[in-house]
């Protein structure tokens, strides 16, 4: 049996470039609900999210969780965006809260377990030497004992490399508190440092002077 | 990188740890990316679901309950169908008198004037009394005293309406016989209720007052002196319109919770002392939030009456109400009257642990809390309040002994109840030094 053909010419019409498009037209789009916005908000600031939580919890692992939260928390508070063109920022902000809050439920915990919380590294598992991997979990170990703000100020300074009126801004607190903070979480490391002699001995084997 | 101002320098060993956490962060690859969205996008149609399915489960929710209350609001109308915007007023008479302007029912003949009602209602106004018809409807009338006595006999009616203004007072009336006066100089109204049950209201300080037959209802608003009496329906119907005396019982003292000039049920075979042993549902009133209405009527029928003959629900009932509302003496008297009377009844049990709960409002009787307490694990070792009040013992030995007394307690405590509303404080009092 003949098989009817069409002589109409088919062309492929591609659907429009939203990798191209702006954060504000990204945030109007996932204001109005858009399952494209939705995706191309992740694919464009996850990995930010993602580096940012991994440097300051010392986990990948833990990383990926706090971005779930993030992201969720995100998309169902979208209409809350005042200004769709610093979607950035508020990306940003959402996950310095978030991240903030989980550093205060890790203390918390710490303080009502009778044990003392190990710190759960798996920074460059891969790549690390042993020695590097012990430096860093005790290093982590070191930044659980900090308070939460302390530790996140340390973190967006010298971890993230954010200026202190950036930091102001992301956790909406003071010049001075930024700097306050930032001033005690030095002191004291440098302190729980010198007094580490283990810690001690894996710098001096790496040629570094506590 | 360095140390900015502000910051501890010369801290190589730190600047190089922050150095190596910084770079051994790699950026995620694509496949992570792709897991990450999937798992997000799982958790959102998840919770999509779980919103949607309690929409539903809200708005059948609201649906059922629109049904109930229109249900509720047609089934009267349904029930009486048309009649009550269609049905005439009540027809009447006047003797004696002339119904003038305003409503106002003018005397004629020295002998008082009498209304009768087509349905069977009469109200007579005794000779010199002033008063004014408001107004009539189907379901009854409003009528005015302005001075002096005046009858009343309703024919109780399921839709009868009937109001009695008298001086600054409101009398809602079912079926009903009484007489009322009003001494407009003097400011002093008295009702004398023969049959059925009226309320008052207006400038009585308990609020809207509920009178049962044979009682009498004296108020002296210049002395702000409110009584009610119990009489012998007979007394009531004949007797003048003047104020009952105020004197207590032969031989009775007044309880603590007793307002002067009560008469008490119980000393005498009243009819109140005889509705004190009925069934009041004051458990209802209380489930209702209806406090002062129980506290009201236990008042009004005489307390001692109340403790030594309501129900076994009633009396728990009363307590609650009387706790609640602060009144410590009579709640300590119903749960006491609760537990002496029914001894076996499982609501006793519950009145030694509310004894408890009743001595502890006073720091000085916190020792007999204790003791209320261990009565009732005592009694019951796994009841209702056994928890509750082992958590309060605990407490309460902690102090006023100590720590050290109250830790077997806590332990016993956090052996019985490990999740129970105390065991955080069990717990506390174990660990503390």
């Amino acid at each position: 049996m003949p098989t009817h053909r069409s002589h109409i010419p088919l062309s492929l019409v591609e659907g429009p470039n939203h990798r191209a498009a702006s954060d504000g037209d990204l945030a109007r789009g996932l204001i109005a609900g858009n399952a494209w916005a939705t995706a191309e908000v992740w694919r464009r600031f996850a990995p930010m999210v993602l580096i940012m939580a991994a440097r300051t919890l010392g986990s990948e692992s833990e990383a990926e969780d706090i971005a779930q939260e993030v992201f969720h928390r995100l998309f169902r508070k979208a209409n809350t965006l005042r200004d769709p063109d610093s979607l950035r920022s508020f990306i940003f902000s959402f996950a310095v809260r978030v991240l903030k809050s989980e550093l205060r439920s890790r203390r918390a915990r710490g303080w009502l377990s009778f044990k003392e919380p190990q710190a759960f590294v798996d920074l460059g598992s891969e790549t690390m030497d042993v020695e590097s991997r012990d430096l860093l979990r005790r290093f982590y170990g070191l930044l659980d004992r900090l308070a939460a703000r302390d530790r996140l100020v340390f973190a967006l300074r010298h971890l993230e490399r954010m200026t202190v009126e950036e930091i102001a801004a992301s956790m909406d607190i003071s010049h001075s508190t930024v700097k306050r903070s930032l001033a005690h979480a030095t002191a004291k490391l440098s302190r729980w440092l010198e007094s580490d002699l283990g810690l001690v001995g894996l710098l001096q084997g790496k040629g570094w002077n506590a | 990188m360095t140390f900015s101002s502000g910051e501890p320098k010369g801290q190589p060993a730190l600047l190089a740890l922050t150095e190596m956490a910084r770079e051994n962060v790699q950026p995620p690859t694509r496949a992570q990316l792709d897991r990450g969205l999937q798992a997000l996008s799982t958790r959102m149609a998840q919770e999509r679901a779980r919103r949607s399915t309690l929409l539903r489960w809200s708005l059948a929710g609201t649906m059922a309950t629109a049904c109930v209350v229109v249900g509720l609001t047609l089934l009267p109308r349904l029930r009486n169908g048309t009649k009550t915007t269609t049905a005439p007023a009540l027809t009447y008479q006047i003797e004696g008198g002339s119904l003038i302007g305003g409503g106002y029912l003018r005397e004629s003949g020295g002998a008082g004037i009498r209304l009768s009602f087509a349905e069977g209602t009469e109200f007579v106004l005794m000779p010199g009394t002033r008063g004014r018809l408001r107004s009539v409807d189907d379901a009854g009338a409003r009528i005015a005293i302005e001075q002096g006595t005046a009858s009343f006999q309703i024919t109780p009616r399921s839709n009868g309406r009937w109001l009695v203004d008298v001086g600054p007072f409101l009398v809602k009336v079912k079926g009903t016989v009484f007489t009322v006066s009003w001494d407009a100089t003097n400011e002093r109204l008295d009702l004398k209720l023969r049959h059925g049950r009226v309320m008052v209201s207006g400038p009585i300080s308990a609020g809207e007052i509920a009178l049962q037959a044979g009682q009498r209802l004296a108020v002296d608003l210049q002395s702000a002196r409110t009584t009610i009496t119990d009489e012998r329906p007979e007394e009531a119907w004949g007797e003048a319109a003047t104020l009952p005396p105020t004197t207590n019982a032969p031989g009775e003292r007044p309880s603590p919770e007793q307002p002067p000039g009560r008469t008490l049920a119980g000393a005498s075979p009243s009819p109140t002392a005889a509705r004190a042993d009925g069934e009041h549902h004051w458990a209802d009133a209380l489930a209702a939030g209806r406090l002062d209405r129980i506290l009201a009527e236990a008042e009004r029928l005489g307390f001692k009456a109340v403790l030594e003959k309501a129900s076994n629900e009633d009396l728990l009932a009363l307590a609650d109400a009387a706790r609640y509302r602060r009144r410590m003496n009579l709640a300590r008297a119903a749960l006491l009257a609760e537990r002496r009377r029914f001894p076996g009844s499982p609501l006793s049990l519950d009145a030694a642990y509310l004894l408890g709960r009743v001595e502890e409002v006073s720091e000085r009787s916190l020792a007999r809390a204790v003791a209320w307490y261990d009565e009732y694990l005592s009694l019951a070792p796994t009841g209702t309040y056994a928890a509750e009040a082992l958590g309060r013992k605990m407490t309460l030995t902690s102090k006023l002994e100590g720590r050290l007394k109250a830790r077997p307690i806590a332990a016993e405590y956090l052996r019985r109840f490990p999740n129970g509303s105390y065991a955080g404080s069990a717990r506390a009092l174990s660990r503390a030094p």
